[in-house]
């Protein structure tokens, strides 16, 4: 965020073409090497993310928790801070939600569905604002700290699963009861898309209104980018780190209990698909500029969703999408940076 | 006016210059830096480049060290053109530059950051290489004092600038460029500097020492270069110049204002009957040498009380104390009766007094914020924030000579003086109960260090009680009502400035010497 001193930038039109272009390539190269016809694949990799409306679905359904975690990234990033606990959180979230349903499956949608989700928001909020705390009170490293919580979150949810909230119904298969109809998050009629996307692009939105104006973005900008300056004048740097590592834990426990109740019906291991790093790249990628997350969320969730119906369909390996996807971060990361350079 | 070779030392006119600039040019967007630069520096001369603040000196050098290569013009080193794009180049090409701001990295120690950047070390030999020893050499010549071994992050701002400049010593540069090193050194230090030159001088070595202190001219230059508004102003023979000149030369024909050559006010009378407005009373941080302790001083209001003392002293951390970013293992310290330093660093209140920072750059600024939002900075934990009017902001950076006065632009794009008027016009801008300034002059050229004098003094004068920590002996006897010294983090006397207190008798107490 430093201003550029000297040397001319791209447009950037260019830049994302250039960009484009390189990627294609890279993703050409994968597929040869993996014995595919590159257009071919490449040409199914777009029709199956928006092809008909069944994959724009699909595609749209694996952004929702990226863009939410993305969510979880940028908004500690804001103040500094890089924290790569989304995993973690949205396992909380979806503990915690799971725990309320699990509580009262009788109540009525009306009460029980705002009260898990609420339950979820604050779960994955104690697990950001707990390395927050530290981070502020203590100077302990929050990267470390989130990395940590995340395995623990994980197992936390297997312990759960295996163990007290197995249901005996299910022969064994280690996962809970199916949750009831009230907890169901609603649907847009016909096509499966739930609740928790809209709640992200909210969120988005909201971030971008008010990390851009008004005096608090002032503030976590003043303590972003010199912390002293900010506590001589009052600036309270300790309350900032856990009030927004545990904001964004929020928005990632959000995540876990979508993918719980709207995607999977029941709590049960293997909930996310690596969507908290997958979000923390996608934030770090945009700058944490929130603007920027929404559209590269839906991007990377329909590379994702296409790369399971290529596995399928031209029986290449499960991790292909990943391998894309990885692509798709160095690409981005480094093409322009390198164009830049030269043009400068 | 053009540099000629007869201004040059005898002997070298006929060789080919250390370097040259040809009439280098280096915008930032519709600012100017530099403006069709052109004059040469011989091998074992030493230049001295003078200029007031923003006058373009570390833009133009930083043409040559391929941090920001010139729009137009060329440079060349010993005849050859040359077009850096990175500093790693120019070192490659024998030259080195120590500057205003460091390239250390505070967490590693003194001998680990000398070691890294000491072209001997094999890199697989790392940090802790053999030849560690030979990097530490020139740092015994140039400050016995310094522990090898100490982090340094924990130096003050003198020494780190000692190891900074032992680092591009190492590198065995053929021209030497020095950004303002005695701005933050003690007369000590700098006259080990001022050797140091003359001995890389005779060495053959080529030398730009850019400053603000005449004394560093007459102690070390051959030459004079002085730059005005990203021109050059003039050139000519150190030994050929007086003050007068040089000062003339600076300025322009703006000149230097009132009887006193440096333009400094008289000292404020004190009010007739004393009311102690700041206290501190047994002021302790910690136990380590920088680490105040003990500190019980009262600051009367309208009275202007000094510290001197050698940086590192404990000076950062009786500031930081006082202004309530550090905490207090013991004692405390009042404003007008009501505490305002905290034992622990719970939520605290908006600052309650002027504080102007040692290094604002670091200490004092938020780079990437523009001037406007950088003045309002004391504002910015109140629940509302008063914002000023454009032209409110404008008329304020005027008022403080920030140039460009220009709200919007980012304050990190300030050079070194600026930055340090764009602190003071924020916590002098309105009348406080209390003013703390720190070293305030460093790094300021004439008319901005008498200006920074004045707000000082018309603070006293409207009933601030003022702190006033420097190292500038002359200036504090001159204008403070009482000085007090501090040497490892403890007072070691409270003097009132009478004629009978002399420069040597401070400078003693503060060297820790008999008087
Ligand atoms: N990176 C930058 N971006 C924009 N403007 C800049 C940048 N660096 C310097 N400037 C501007 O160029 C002018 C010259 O700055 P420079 O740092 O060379 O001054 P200086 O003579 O070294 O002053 P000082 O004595 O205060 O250090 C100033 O007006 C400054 O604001
Ligand atoms: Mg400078």
């Amino acid at each position: 965020m430093t201003p550029t001193s000297s040397g001319r930038t791209l447009p950037f039109a260019a830049i994302a073409l250039a960009t484009a272009a390189v990627f294609l390539l890279a993703a050409a190269t994968f597929f040869i090497a993996i014995g595919q016809a590159p257009l071919r694949a490449m040409i199914d990799l777009v029709l199956f993310a928006t092809g008909d409306a069944f994959s724009r679905v699909e595609s749209l359904l694996k952004a929702a928790p990226i863009l939410l975690c993305a969510i979880a990234a940028a908004i500690p990033g804001r103040l500094g801070l890089i924290s790569v606990g989304a995993e973690g959180q949205l396992h909380l979230g979806a503990i915690f939600g799971t725990a309320l349903v699990l509580a009262m499956p009788q109540a009525p949608a009306i009460i029980l569905l705002p009260a898990t989700l609420l339950a979820a928001a604050v779960g994955g909020a104690l697990w950001g604002g707990v390395p927050g705390w530290l981070r502020g009170r203590l100077s302990v490293n929050e990267t470390i700290t989130t990395l940590v919580m995340n395995y623990l979150g994980i197992l936390m949810v297997n312990g759960l699963v295996f163990g007290p909230w197995r249901d005996p119904a299910n022969l064994g298969w280690p996962a809970t009861a199916s949750f009831p109809d009230a907890a169901r998050l609603p649907v847009l009629p016909g096509t499966g898309l739930h609740l928790g996307l809209f709640l992200g692009v909210l969120l988005a939105l909201g971030c971008a209104f008010a990390f851009s104006r008004g005096i608090r973005a002032e503030r976590v900008r003043v303590l972003a980018m010199n912390r002293k300056v900010g506590e001589t004048y009052g600036l309270n740097f300790p309350r900032f780190a856990v009030i927004l590592m545990a904001t964004g834990g929020a928005a990632a426990g959000l995540a876990g209990i979508c993918e719980a109740i709207a995607v999977q019906g029941r709590l049960q291991p293997g909930l996310s698909l690596g969507y908290g790093l997958t979000g923390f790249l996608v934030a770090w990628l945009c700058g944490h500029r929130f603007l920027l997350i929404l559209p590269v969320s839906i991007l990377v969730g329909g590379l994702l969703a296409a790369g399971d119906s290529l596995q399928l369909f031209h029986k290449i390996p499960a991790s292909s999408a990943t391998i894309l996807q990885g692509l798709l971060f160095v690409t981005v990361l480094a093409v322009p940076g390198v164009l830049n350079r030269r043009a400068s | 006016m053009q540099y000629s070779p007869s201004d040059n030392m005898a002997g070298t006119a006929a060789i080919v210059p250390m370097v040259s600039f040809r009439g280098v040019v280096k915008r930032f967007g519709a600012l100017t830096a530099c403006d069709d630069v052109s004059f040469d520096v011989a091998a074992g001369e030493v230049v001295a480049l003078l200029g007031e603040n923003g006058a373009g000196k570390s833009t133009l050098m930083k043409t040559l060290y391929g941090i920001h290569p010139p729009d137009a013009g060329q440079v060349l080193v010993e005849g050859h053109p040359v077009a850096f794009t990175r500093p790693a180049e120019a070192m490659a090409a024998g030259i080195g530059m120590v500057f205003q701001t460091f390239s250390l990295l505070p967490a590693l120690t003194v001998r680990d950051n000398l070691a890294m950047a000491w072209p001997g070390t094999p890199w697989f030999l790392g940090p802790q290489g053999r030849n560690a020893r030979g990097a530490l050499t020139r740092l015994a010549q140039l400050a016995p004092g310094i522990d090898p071994d100490a982090r340094l992050g924990t130096l003050s701002t003198g020494e780190q600038q000692l190891v900074e400049l032992t680092k591009v010593l190492n590198l065995s540069a053929r021209l030497v460029i020095l950004d303002e090193p005695t701005s933050v050194l003690t007369p000590a230090e700098a006259e080990r500097l001022y050797g140091l030159i003359r001995d890389l001088a005779a060495d053959g070595v080529a030398v730009v020492l850019i400053t603000h202190k005449l004394a560093d001219v007459e102690a070390c230059a051959d030459r004079v270069v002085v730059m005005r508004r990203g021109r050059i102003a003039g050139t000519g023979t150190a030994s050929a110049m007086t003050r007068a000149a040089i000062v003339a030369m600076m300025m322009g024909d703006t000149g230097v204002r009132g009887g006193d050559p440096r333009g400094l006010p008289p000292r404020p009378d004190l009010p007739a009957r004393p009311y102690p407005q700041l206290l501190l009373r047994d002021v302790t941080t910690g136990t380590a040498p920088a680490d105040a302790k003990g500190i019980t001083l009262t600051v009367n209001r309208g009275e202007i009380l000094g510290i001197a003392g050698v940086t590192g002293n404990g000076q950062t951390a009786l500031a930081e104390a006082v202004v309530g970013i550090r905490e207090l293992t013991a004692g405390e310290v009042l404003l007008d009766g009501k505490t305002i330093s905290r034992r622990r660093l719970e939520p605290r209140q908006p600052l309650a007094i002027g504080y102007v920072p040692e290094n604002p750059r670091e200490n004092g600024i938020v780079p990437g914020l523009s001037l406007a939002a950088n003045l309002a900075l004391r504002g910015i934990a109140r629940p509302r924030q008063h914002t000023m009017h454009p032209e409110q902001v404008t008329q304020c950076l005027t008022d403080y000579d920030v140039r460009p006065p220009d709200p919007g632009r980012a304050a990190g794009t300030l050079s070194g003086g600026n930055v340090q008027k764009l602190v003071i016009a924020r916590e002098t801008g309105e009348q406080r109960d209390a003013l703390l300034m720190v070293f305030p002059t460093m790094g300021l050229d004439i008319t901005a260090t008498a200006s920074v004098y004045h707000r000082m003094v018309d603070a006293a004068r409207a009933g601030a009680a003022v702190l006033w920590i420097s190292e500038e002996l002359d200036d504090l006897l001159e204008l403070a009502h009482r000085i007090a010294v501090i040497r490892d983090g403890r007072i070691s006397s409270g003097l009132p400035v009478t004629p009978q207190v002399t420069r040597a008798e401070i400078g003693a107490l503060m060297t820790g010497g008999q008087p």
